[in-house]
């Protein structure tokens, strides 16, 4: 493992540093995996110094803090720094399932606390009270009458282009030219997936 | 949809009444939509007031039947109309937050990102639902909600990845390619119409679209309009000036959920598996929009104060 000493700062470092004054908002510090040798950096960037070459498979922790396509990592030695987030995998073959690799409690508390907690400042207490929480899910559409009476209300909220212009302006958004990303090849059929939807 | 015979459609027509006054007991029918239909019926054939504000109740028909038959039918005011029975749908089964700086905050971004579509001219519509799940929804014509769930645990770009999702869902008319072939998928429509009588009629058919709606937000999208929209909704934020990593981000986030985990769980199942939809992302994304993301991150709540 080299350690290079830090360069200028960039802007992905000033970035970093603004992120870091704020709270993060991340909610999982799950288990990952290197999906490709990459470096891991100080700093977010690609200009960032290095502070260790990374083999494919390195298992790392996934701290909640990520700026742009960066995120922050920590190593099994307790180093940290950070990663492209597309460099990062989960670390079961089991896709879109959590690996809980460091928890002892169940699959569905742990998951609580992940998606709950905000990080390490989060307290454990807040987490376990939500646990049994449950969100809309389709018994509560098919159930549903109709409202006619809150869509007229949320038609209400409305803005104009104007007003949606002023906020851009206040939030100092400005329009840029991107290009349609060009489509890949489809992944091969899932099989977990809804047979109603039809799979090409 | 093929496996809609023609059994139990003749089946309606005897023993509709019988399975009107059980809906639930059909919730797990495998002809879901023909199970859907039959609840929707029920439940309207009691309820009778099904129409949104300002509707004459035969509109549905012929919204229905345009839909049934070719899209070319379907302008932009029946679009919208159509749009109006979903969202009415979508918003009988959890009512609209009361936080209504909030709700104009997401009016704001969401608008703004609309801006920047193929669309700029709908009635864009932003809604925030007062639900603890994670999830995010659109309806032709401009209707967009998302759960306060969801707005809890995003950042701004976050936030504006989902939106801009869900407004490619509406520019590409994914809901309403759906909806035309779930409509499609059985005379059954026409049908079961034809067995109403009366007055009761244009009420009906209203249920059959409160039916196919149900169906449609409770199974979801075509998987490849659910990558259409993720790859897509990357470049308009990103036009909109976002950091374009905010729905990347996101799905990062949602693949660490648990599938039991029922905050979650509809948002799992309705779409193509996470880790699925990220493969997607970076073969179309690489590192070419990596120069837009060197962005402050916004906190929303920074936005509301």
């Amino acid at each position: 493992m080299r350690r290079d000493p830090p360069l200028g700062l960039s802007a992905w470092q000033l970035g970093a540093l603004a992120l870091a004054v704020v709270a993060p908002f991340a909610w999982a510090q799950e288990s990952a995996v290197i999906k490709r040798a990459t470096e891991l950096r100080q700093m977010p960037g690609t200009s960032a110094a290095v502070v260790a070459s990374l083999p494919a498979q390195t298992v790392v922790t996934r701290l909640p803090d990520r700026s742009g396509p960066w995120v922050q990592v920590r190593l099994a030695d307790g180093a940290s720094g950070w990663l492209h987030m597309f460099d990062l995998g989960p670390t079961s073959g089991a896709a879109s399932t959590a690996a809980p690799t460091e928890s002892s409690g169940s699959g569905l508390l742990r998951g609580m606390t992940n998606l709950l907690g905000r990080g390490p400042g989060a307290s454990s207490t807040t987490s376990t009270s939500a646990s049994g929480i449950r969100g809309l899910d389709k018994s509560d559409i098919q159930r549903a009458q109709p409202n006619p009476a809150a869509v007229t209300e949320v038609e209400g909220q409305r803005l104009t282009e104007a007003q949606a212009r002023e906020f851009a302006a206040r939030a100092q958004l400005q329009a840029v030219p991107v290009d349609p990303l060009p489509a890949p090849p489809r992944p091969a059929p899932a099989n977990q997936g809804d047979p109603s939807q039809p799979q090409q | 949809m093929k496996r809609l015979t023609l059994l139990p459609i003749a089946r309606v027509t005897i023993c509709g009444a019988l399975l009107a006054a059980t809906p639930t007991l059909f919730a797990q029918d495998p002809g879901r939509a023909l199970g859907g239909l039959l609840r929707g019926l029920g439940g309207n054939l009691q309820i009778g007031n099904l129409a949104p504000a300002g509707n004459q109740g035969a509109q549905p028909t012929d919204l229905l039947k345009m839909l049934s038959e070719s899209m070319e039918s379907i302008d932009e005011p029946k679009e919208i109309e159509i749009g109006r029975q979903l969202a009415a749908v979508l918003l009988g089964s959890k009512p609209l937050s009361r936080d209504m700086a909030l709700q104009r905050y997401v009016n704001q971004l969401g608008r703004w990102i609309s801006l920047q579509s193929s669309r700029p001219n709908l009635p864009w519509t932003f809604g925030v639902i007062d639900d603890p799940g994670f999830n995010a929804f659109a309806a032709p014509g401009g209707y967009v909600f998302v759960t306060k769930g969801l707005i809890d645990r995003v950042d701004e770009a976050e936030l504006a990845g989902i939106l801009a999702h869900e407004i490619t869902h509406v520019e590409a008319k994914h809901h309403l390619m759906a909806l035309r072939s779930k409509a499609r998928a059985g005379l059954f429509a026409a049908l079961v119409g034809s067995q109403v009588r009366g007055s009761a009629a244009a009420q009906a058919i209203s249920a059959q679209m409160l039916a196919l709606g149900k169906d449609l937000y409770g199974s979801g999208l075509d998987q490849a309009d659910e990558f259409e929209s993720d790859r897509q909704g990357v470049a308009l934020a990103a036009r909109a000036g976002f950091d374009p990593y905010g729905l990347p981000a996101v799905l990062q986030q949602l693949r660490t959920a648990s599938p039991d985990n029922q905050l979650f769980s509809l948002a799992l199942s309705t779409h193509p598996p996470t880790q699925q939809r990220l493969d997607q992302l970076e073969q179309a994304m690489g590192r070419r929009l990596d120069d837009l993301a060197g962005k402050p991150v916004v906190r929303i709540a920074d936005r509301l104060r």
